[in-house]
Formats: C-alpha cells, sequence, structure tokens
C-alpha cells in the first residue's frame, strides 16, 4: 500500500513536472499568435510605434477586418478556397489510399516504379516545374483559370506523399490475414479493398485530410499561377496586396491570417479528436 | 450481403467524386459565360505600384460603368519580371501592364505594340522608346533625394528651413549638428533594404556621371574605375555623414523602414534619403505640416546638389500578341487617353493616387507634399535623368555591398573593389 | 481469373492506381522532363525564342559560386533545423502521451502553427523578432534581444531555425504521437517487469519500434527544409548582405528575377539532386534499421 502511495506520489510530480515544461513550451508556440490578436486591434502608427501595447494611442479599432475582408473581397475568396480544398482534398484521399493499396500488396515492376518516382518527386522543388507547369497547361492546353484544373494539379501534386503516408499505415496496420479472409469468402479485391482496408486506414485519412486540407488552403504559389482571374482568387492570393517588395501592412496580413485560420481550426479541433480515437483503435486491434 | 454494401459504398464514392468534379466544372462554365457575355469590350490591366491597388480598382468600376469598356486590376506581390514571365507561358498576357523601363526595353521588341501615332506622344518628355517606337506610357514622374521634416527642424533651429542653404555637404552637417546640439540625438534615418541602398543611392554615382553611359560602359570594359572617381567619393561622403548620423547607428541593418518613415513623418529624424513614393507609407502616420525633398547636399561644385536624379517612372505597355484582339488594344489606347485627356482620368492621377504627372498638359494642384517638391523640380528642368539599364541582379549584389559597408563590416576601398569586380564580370546590358 | 496474368496485372494496376499515375505524370513527371529540356536553351523566361544552347547553363552553373554558398547554408540550416525540429516533436510527443491532463489539448495547441501559410508566417515573424522581441528588450534591456536578430548573418540563420522548429515540431509531433500510441502496450509492461528502468525501456523497447515514425519525420523535415522558400522569402529576403538566400531563393531569383531561367533551372535541377540523394540515403538507413529491429 505504502509503495503504491509512493509510486502514485511520484507520478503526480513527474506530471505536474511535465504540465509545467508543457506549459512553458505552449506560451512559446502561441507568443506569435498572441502578438497578432494584440496588435490586430490596433491602427498602423501604433502597431509601428508599439508593438507591444495592449491598447494604441489611437485606441482600440476594429477596422483591419473590414478593410482586409474589402480589398481581398472575402467571401468570394472564401467560396473559391472551400471548393477547391473540399474537393482536392477528397480526391486525394480516395486515389492515393487506392494507390498505397495496389503498390504494398503487389510486388510489380509498375508499382515499385511508380512509388519511387513519387518519393522523388516529394524532393522536387517546385519553383523547377512552375514555368513548365504553366507553359504546357496554358499555352499547350489552354486550360487554366479554372477551378477544376487547379483541383487537378492539387490533387496530381498531393498524391505522392499522400501515397506514402497511406503506403506505411497499409504496410503496418492492415493485417493480410483479414484480406485472405475476405478473398476466401468471395470478395473481389475492389470490395475487399473497400470492406476491409479502407475502414482501417481512419487515422491515416484524417491526417492526410488535416495536412492536405491546411496545404490546399494556405498554397500560394500553384494557384497563383492557375487562377489569373479575379473571380476565381483563393484567399492566400487575394491577400498578396497587403504585401509587396517595398511596403507590408502587418495591421492587415494580422486580420486576413485571423479570418483565414479559422475554418481550417474548426477541421483540426473536429479531426484531431477522430485522430486521436482511431490511433487508439487500431493499436487496441493489434 | 456484403455485395450489397459494396455497391452503397461506391455508389457513394462516385457520388461524392461527381459532385465534387461538378462543383469544379460548374466554376469554370460560369468563368467562361462571364467572358463571353455581354459583347462589350473587357480589358485587363497589371498595376505594379501596390500603394495605388484599391483606387485603381474604385477607377476601374467607375471607368467600366462610364464607357461600358469592362476594366480589371490585377496585381501581383511576385517580382514584375517573375509575374509577367507566368503570364506569357500560359498564353494570357494583360491587355495592359504597368512595369518599370527596363522591362518595357526587355520586353518591348517582342511583347508591345507602339504608340507612336498617339496624341498623348507630343505632351511628354518620359515616354519609352525602344528603337524609334513609342512603346512605354510613363504613368507619373517620380524622383530620388533627400526627405526632410522642416516642422521638425524649425523647432530646433528656430528659422524657417530653406533647402538650398545647406546644399553644400558642409553646410547640412553643420546643420545636423545644430540639431543634435538642439536635442535631436540622432537626426538621420537610412532604409537598409537592398533596393534603396543599390538601386537607388548607388545608382546616382552613375547618373550623376557627366556622361553616365561612356562611364557604364567603362565600368563593364574594366577602364572606368570607382575607388578614385570624384562623384562616387562625393557622394559616399554624404553617406558617410548620414551613417554616423544615423537613429539606427548601432545596429543600422535591424531598421524596419516603417519604423524609419514613422519616426520621419513624426518628426523624431528630420532627413531620410529616399524618393517621393515614400509618400504612401509616411501618410498612415501622424506626419507633420512641412515635409518636402531637397537634392543630396554635395561639396563637389558641379550643379548636382541643385537637382534630383529621377523622370518618368512605372511605364503602361500594350500587348501585341494574338492572344489580345484589336478591340481590346483600342480599349486599352482609349483608356490611356481618357488619362491624360480627361479630367476625370487626370484627377484620378493627380488626386486619387497622388502622383506627379507625366505629361505638360496636365494640372496638379493638389500633390502631396514630397510630389510638390518633385513637380517644382521638374518643372525647373532639375531633373538628373534615370540610367534605366542597370543588370537585373544589381541592386541584390550591390545591396549586399552596400549593406556591409552601412554595418560597417567593409570600408569604401573594398566597396569600390567589389563594385569595379561587379561589372567587370556583368554580361552587358544591350541598349 | 488467374492471378499472374499480365492482364489481371493490368487491370488490377488500372483500377487502383490509374487515376493517380495519369494525374501524377501528367502534373509532375511531364513538367518535370520539359524542365529538363529547358536547362539546354538559354531562354530568359519571357522571349519566344528558346535558342538550343547545350550544356553551357551547367557550365555557368559550376561557376555560379553564389550559389554553392546557398547550397552550402542550405545544409547547414536544414542539419541544425531537422535535428531540433525531431528532437522537439519527439520530446513534445513524449510528453503528451503520458496522461497529463489536458493533453488533448495541448496537441492541438503545438499543432496550430502548421494552420498558417507560409508567407504570412514568415511576415508575422518578422514582425516578432523585428518588433515585439527588440521592444521586450528595450523596456526590460535584455541586452540579447534590443537589437534584432535579423540584421546579423548568423542572428538571420537562427531566426530562419526557430521558425523552422515552431513551424514543423507539431506536425512532426503527431507522426510521433501516433508512433507512441502505437508500441503495443504489454510489451513495454513485460520490459517493465523484467526489470528495465524506464530509460532502458523507452531507448531499447519504445524508440526501435518506432523506426518508421523516425524514417518517416527525418524524411518529411529533410525534404521541406532542403526546399525552405515561402518563410525564407518573407522572413529575411536573403538579407543581410545576401548571406541568408538559401538554395530555392537563389534558384528563383537566377530564374526570374535575373532572367537567366535555363541557369536557374539547371541549379534547380543539383538542389533536387541533393536533396534527393540526402532523403533516399536516410530512408535507405532507416529500413535496413527497421529490419534488424
Amino acid at each position: 500500500m505504502t509503495e503504491n502511495q509512493a509510486a502514485a506520489r511520484s507520478k503526480r510530480i513527474s506530471h505536474a513536472i511535465m504540465l509545467i515544461i508543457l506549459i512553458v513550451m505552449f506560451f512559446a508556440f502561441i507568443f506569435p499568435f498572441l502578438m497578432v490578436i494584440i496588435n490586430v486591434f490596433k491602427t498602423k502608427a501604433d502597431i509601428t510605434s508599439d508593438p507591444l501595447s495592449i491598447l494604441g494611442a489611437h485606441g482600440f479599432t476594429l477596422k483591419n477586418f473590414p478593410e482586409a475582408m474589402k480589398k481581398m473581397n472575402f467571401w468570394r475568396s472564401f467560396g473559391n478556397s472551400a471548393i477547391i480544398t473540399i474537393s482536392s482534398t477528397i480526391l486525394t484521399i480516395i486515389f492515393s489510399a487506392m494507390t498505397a493499396f495496389v503498390i504494398v500488396r503487389n510486388k510489380w515492376k509498375a508499382c515499385t516504379l511508380l512509388f519511387s518516382l513519387m518519393v522523388a518527386s516529394m524532393v522536387i522543388p517546385f519553383q523547377v516545374l512552375m514555368i513548365p507547369l504553366v507553359s504546357l497547361y496554358g499555352g499547350t492546353l489552354g486550360i487554366l483559370n479554372h477551378r477544376a484544373t487547379l483541383i487537378f494539379m492539387h490533387t496530381g501534386f498531393s498524391l505522392a506523399m499522400a501515397t506514402f503516408m497511406f503506403h506505411g499505415a497499409i504496410h503496418t496496420n492492415v493485417p493480410v490475414d483479414l484480406e485472405e479472409a475476405a478473398d476466401i469468402d468471395g470478395c473481389s479485391r475492389w470490395q475487399t479493398y473497400w470492406l476491409i482496408v479502407f475502414p482501417l486506414l481512419k487515422p491515416t485519412i484524417a491526417t492526410v485530410a488535416i495536412i492536405d486540407a491546411m496545404a490546399f488552403w494556405n498554397d500560394y504559389l500553384l494557384p497563383s499561377l492557375v487562377l489569373g482571374r479575379k473571380e476565381l482568387y483563393t484567399i492566400p492570393i487575394a491577400t498578396q496586396v497587403f504585401y509587396g517588395t517595398y511596403s507590408t501592412d502587418i495591421g492587415l496580413i494580422m486580420a486576413a491570417l485571423l479570418l483565414a485560420i479559422l475554418p481550417i481550426l474548426l477541421l483540426y479541433v473536429f479531426l484531431q479528436r477522430y485522430i486521436v480515437e482511431g490511433v487508439t483503435a487500431g493499436a487496441v486491434k493489434s | 450481403m456484403k455485395k450489397c454494401s459494396a455497391l452503397i459504398l461506391a455508389l457513394l464514392m462516385a457520388l461524392s467524386l461527381a459532385a465534387c468534379g461538378g462543383g469544379g466544372d460548374g466554376g469554370a462554365a460560369s468563368d467562361a459565360a462571364q467572358d463571353s457575355g455581354g459583347g462589350s469590350v473587357k480589358i485587363t490591366i497589371f498595376n505594379s505600384k501596390s500603394e495605388i491597388q484599391s483606387q485603381f480598382e474604385e477607377m476601374a468600376a467607375e471607368y467600366s460603368k462610364a464607357t461600358g469598356v469592362g476594366v480589371e486590376v490585377y496585381f501581383s506581390s511576385d517580382t514584375v519580371a517573375a509575374h509577367m514571365a507566368t503570364r506569357y507561358a500560359s498564353n494570357d498576357p494583360y491587355t495592359l501592364a504597368m512595369v518599370d523601363a527596363k522591362d518595357v526595353y526587355s520586353l518591348g521588341a517582342e511583347h508591345a505594340i507602339d504608340m507612336s501615332g498617339e496624341d498623348w506622344v507630343a505632351n511628354t518628355q518620359y515616354a519609352v522608346s525602344v528603337g524609334d517606337q513609342v512603346m512605354g506610357f510613363p504613368v507619373c514622374v517620380e524622383a530620388r533625394g533627400v526627405m526632410y521634416n522642416a516642422d521638425a527642424i524649425e523647432a530646433i533651429t528656430g528659422t524657417p528651413f530653406v533647402p538650398s542653404d545647406y546644399a553644400t555637404l558642409d553646410a547640412f552637417k553643420g546643420l545636423l549638428e545644430t540639431l543634435v546640439a538642439g536635442g535631436m540625438e540622432a537626426p538621420v534615418g537610412i532604409m537598409k533594404e537592398d533596393w534603396s541602398l543599390a538601386g537607388h543611392f548607388l545608382a546616382e554615382t552613375y547618373e550623376e556621371q557627366p556622361d553616365v553611359f561612356a562611364y557604364v560602359d567603362g565600368l563593364y570594359a574594366g577602364t572606368s574605375t570607382v575607388a578614385d572617381n570624384e562623384k562616387f567619393n562625393s557622394l559616399m561622403d554624404f553617406f558617410d555623414v548620414m551613417k554616423q548620423y544615423n537613429y539606427a547607428a548601432a545596429s543600422p541593418i535591424a531598421a524596419e523602414r516603417e519604423v524609419s518613415e514613422q519616426k520621419l513623418a513624426e518628426g523624431e529624424i528630420a532627413f531620410m534619403f529616399g524618393g517621393n513614393w515614400d509618400w504612401s507609407m509616411i501618410n498612415a502616420y501622424d506626419y507633420s505640416e512641412h515635409l518636402g525633398m531637397m537634392p543630396v547636399p554635395q561639396n563637389l561644385d558641379d550643379g548636382d546638389n541643385q537637382k534630383l536624379v529621377g523622370g518618368g517612372s512605372k511605364f503602361f505597355f500594350i500587348d501585341s500578341s494574338e492572344y489580345t484582339s484589336d478591340e481590346q488594344r483600342q480599349a486599352a489606347k482609349d483608356f490611356l487617353n481618357w488619362l491624360v485627356f480627361n479630367e476625370d482620368g487626370n484627377k484620378f492621377l493627380t488626386e486619387d493616387c497622388a502622383l506627379v504627372p507625366a505629361f505638360s498638359n496636365i494640372a496638379a494642384e493638389n500633390l502631396d507634399p514630397l510630389g510638390a517638391s518633385v513637380k517644382a523640380y521638374a518643372d525647373a528642368g532639375n531633373l538628373i535623368d534615370n540610367y534605366n539599364y542597370l543588370p537585373d541582379d544589381h541592386y541584390s549584389m550591390m545591396g549586399a555591398e552596400m549593406q556591409k559597408y552601412l554595418a560597417g563590416q567593409e570600408d569604401r576601398a573594398a566597396l569600390a573593389a567589389a563594385i569595379e569586380q561587379y561589372w567587370a564580370s556583368t554580361t552587358p546590358v544591350a541598349r | 481469373m488467374k492471378k499472374n496474368t499480365l492482364s489481371y496485372k493490368c487491370q488490377q494496376y488500372a483500377m487502383f492506381a490509374g487515376v493517380s499515375t495519369a494525374a501524377f505524370v501528367a502534373v509532375v513527371i511531364l513538367p518535370f522532363v520539359y524542365g529538363l529540356y529547358l536547362t539546354f536553351t538559354s531562354w530568359d523566361g519571357v522571349s519566344k525564342n528558346k535558342p538550343f544552347v547545350g550544356l553551357s547553363n551547367y557550365t555557368a552553373t559550376f561557376s555560379d559560386t553564389a550559389f554553392w554558398q546557398a547550397l552550402g547554408r542550405t545544409v547547414i540550416y536544414s542539419a541544425i533545423s531537422v535535428i531540433l525540429v525531431n528532437v522537439v516533436a519527439f520530446a513534445l510527443a513524449y510528453l503528451v502521451t503520458r496522461g497529463v491532463k489536458g493533453q488533448n489539448f495541448f496537441r492541438a495547441g503545438f499543432f496550430i502553427p502548421n494552420l498558417i501559410g507560409g508567407i504570412v508566417l514568415g511576415y508575422v515573424w518578422k514582425f516578432v523578432f523585428n518588433r515585439a522581441f527588440v521592444a521586450l528588450g528595450t523596456s526590460f534591456s535584455i541586452g540579447a534581444l534590443s537589437t534584432s536578430w535579423l540584421a546579423t548573418t548568423g542572428g538571420a540563420m537562427l531566426c530562419l531555425i526557430i521558425v523552422s522548429v515552431w513551424q514543423y515540431a507539431g506536425y512532426m509531433m503527431l507522426i510521433y504521437v501516433a508512433g507512441f500510441m502505437s508500441v503495443p502496450k504489454d510489451l513495454i509492461e513485460a520490459a517493465q517487469i523484467d526489470g528495465c528502468t524506464p530509460n532502458q525501456t523507452m531507448f531499447h523497447v519504445t524508440v526501435p519500434l518506432m523506426t518508421s515514425s523516425f524514417v518517416q519525420c527525418l524524411f518529411l523535415t529533410i525534404t521541406r527544409c532542403f526546399m525552405v522558400y515561402d518563410v525564407n522569402l518573407s522572413l529575411t529576403k536573403g538579407e543581410p548582405f545576401n548571406t541568408s538566400v538559401m538554395a530555392a531563393m537563389h534558384v528563383y531569383n537566377q530564374a526570374f528575377t535575373y532572367k537567366k531561367y535555363g541557369v536557374g533551372q539547371a541549379e534547380a535541377l543539383i538542389l533536387f539532386i541533393v536533396c534527393a540523394v540526402v532523403g533516399v540515403t536516410q530512408v535507405y538507413i532507416g529500413k535496413k534499421a527497421e529490419v534488424a529491429a
């Protein structure tokens, strides 16, 4: 009993220490956001003259928000970003998981080749591809300035990474005997995949979803090349007028940042619980 | 049972796929409809001056309403060259693009139309010609020099500030001493940005040469020298004085442009090298009333200390490719004429955007203080021309050297040697 | 249907990977090959002419000292960042899987930096380094903070590393969390019953079982650090004295700002090769370790 008490006590102490470390780290991680929140309600003059004061000399102001929203045509950009992010994320998940499945389960030359190419492609700097990409799709095919083109490209670019992640997940988390059992029950590979394998990938799906959704939501370079029409602008392209070679309007940048981060934050909070659940469930099963 | 659920699942997948696909296509279709809709002409304008983007957009809406010509204004935070490159690669050029003079020279022959026949050509001395064709429409006049805050100076000296009294470096230095003695600890700000140090300041050491073209050719050939050049040393003497009184002297590379501009606007410092475009930053702060621009003080007695350096700045050119229709080109020409000959167009340039007009027929009464200074010098013929043929990497490479000099990591001899070495190893820019 | 016939293989491949292969080839491979061709031309990026010049862009690359300096700098920056990101991420993952109160909240908090895009993030950090830290330093007279770190060569590099750690640690933490949770509890209990100290359990049981997490995290951080561009552009822009120009930024400037498109493309290719060699070697070693464990 005393041993148990001592153990419980040392556990409590170590938890307290860990909690303190976590709180300190958390503060360090959140510091830039504190700066954003403090300064976004100040005028440009006050931000420049005293970045730490809670209230500027010109008083509390909300005007960074409506100004940023107006300049970036917020709701239109928001809609575009949402359509593009959601579509690209779903397509990426569906196709990369399927690809990973066929690659993991078959040692065919085509699979190995595709997988090696995909892994290699993850280290291609995007600057290498941008002009050829624009020349081919704009110059030769003439299909830029469509959301569908961007969705297609987003999907194409993110497939490699997502396949890589599903590859690992299928490799470690999907028992081959489960699939064999399904095969014996008369399922085709297609059915086995959708009925047995895909549901087991939930944690990875959640992870890929949040990571790709973030990447798509925040991407600047590719959309700026593909979407050359104002009515198609996504949030990151619409905010570019706030910064440039010669000046940056930090108040507007901060307001835009807060406006753009909210939906993706909600998605994360929702999926985060799911990721934890999924990972735990997977661990218990194996 | 299993087959059934598999079917349902597959169906769901297909449906969601179709839904997303539909979302994308729907967007595309409606865009296409907008493109062809109406039958009226629509032109696109690329604006590379971020500070006038919102004015530009408001003007475009009104212009469209008044004339029936659709105008859309675009801006990019990428460098002009990179942005134009992507637009050309995608066969989607702007009808009208606002670029720097050097871009007109490099792009004009292939991508711009000749505007020699336009009426406005007679009203400006700042248009850019490639060969014997007028290709660049000057958007405004901009000039470089020393910005001053007269209120801050007068508060200490007690006498009206007359810039021409301080045309020599000795007099200027005396004034700085007075200011320091009067309580302004560090009366000067220096922008550490490479485009300011090398693109604007160092460039003056070429531009103020008796024959800039011969001098630069000599730099390429290795026959012009920098270290013992009179003009270079004269301007660098001024730079040394600025360095000495710099409010950020302890860490000059840490000076933020926003902070320096605010200090100048509110009179915490009195002088900074810059140009009238700086007004777009100053006006965000509680600026005092009497600001202006004066020539760089120099002891050298060649008259350059009576002049600002500058001229036409930012140029419109009209796309010549097959992706722009003749109607669009005509609409673009009409728009340029509207800017020059229409009252509303004039008002847009000089009042809404506070630009110093590049056309003799446009009156400008309500310019900002810096613009007013520039106009005064321009009208008196006291502008030294821009040299528009600097190599593309000049501002970056030489900006780094100037930063080293500013930070005290390099002396003047080393800086001069680096400049000579840079030019000698660079492929000459055609002109 | 026989499973080893060519038609079965083709059908299976097309069914599962057909769309992916098509999209991947169309978006990545084709432009890459076309880009490769452009390295043999002296195109300026905007002209209609793309004169063929053979290998001269590669000769130019080899004599471009600024590029090799940038590449060397990138290697140093990547090495330090990769180590720090993974150390911090692993430590955080450890702390948030011990059952401390509110660990889900912390997991979410550490991940938040990932939710913002690179360019905006750079501007916010620039504001923090240049203004907020300096204001803190002046008002509390902390010498180390009173001038901006971004103004010195070493300081700018340090800032880039700090931002990278801040940006990626939360993401890598998630992968390590998944790794920690995939280690079977009974194995750890068994080790403890066998008399292992917590440290021994950690390094002899848990860590080896997490090899695949390490491989994944290292690969991701290495590739991201080697290709850093957005944050480089908005945080330091290469300043001071062009001593914080990383390889990708140099490539971009070369191709677009200095209009030497072919040279830029050739340099990008070299960056790609360096990056691929490092990445693949790392995965190879990792896989070997995984098999051994």
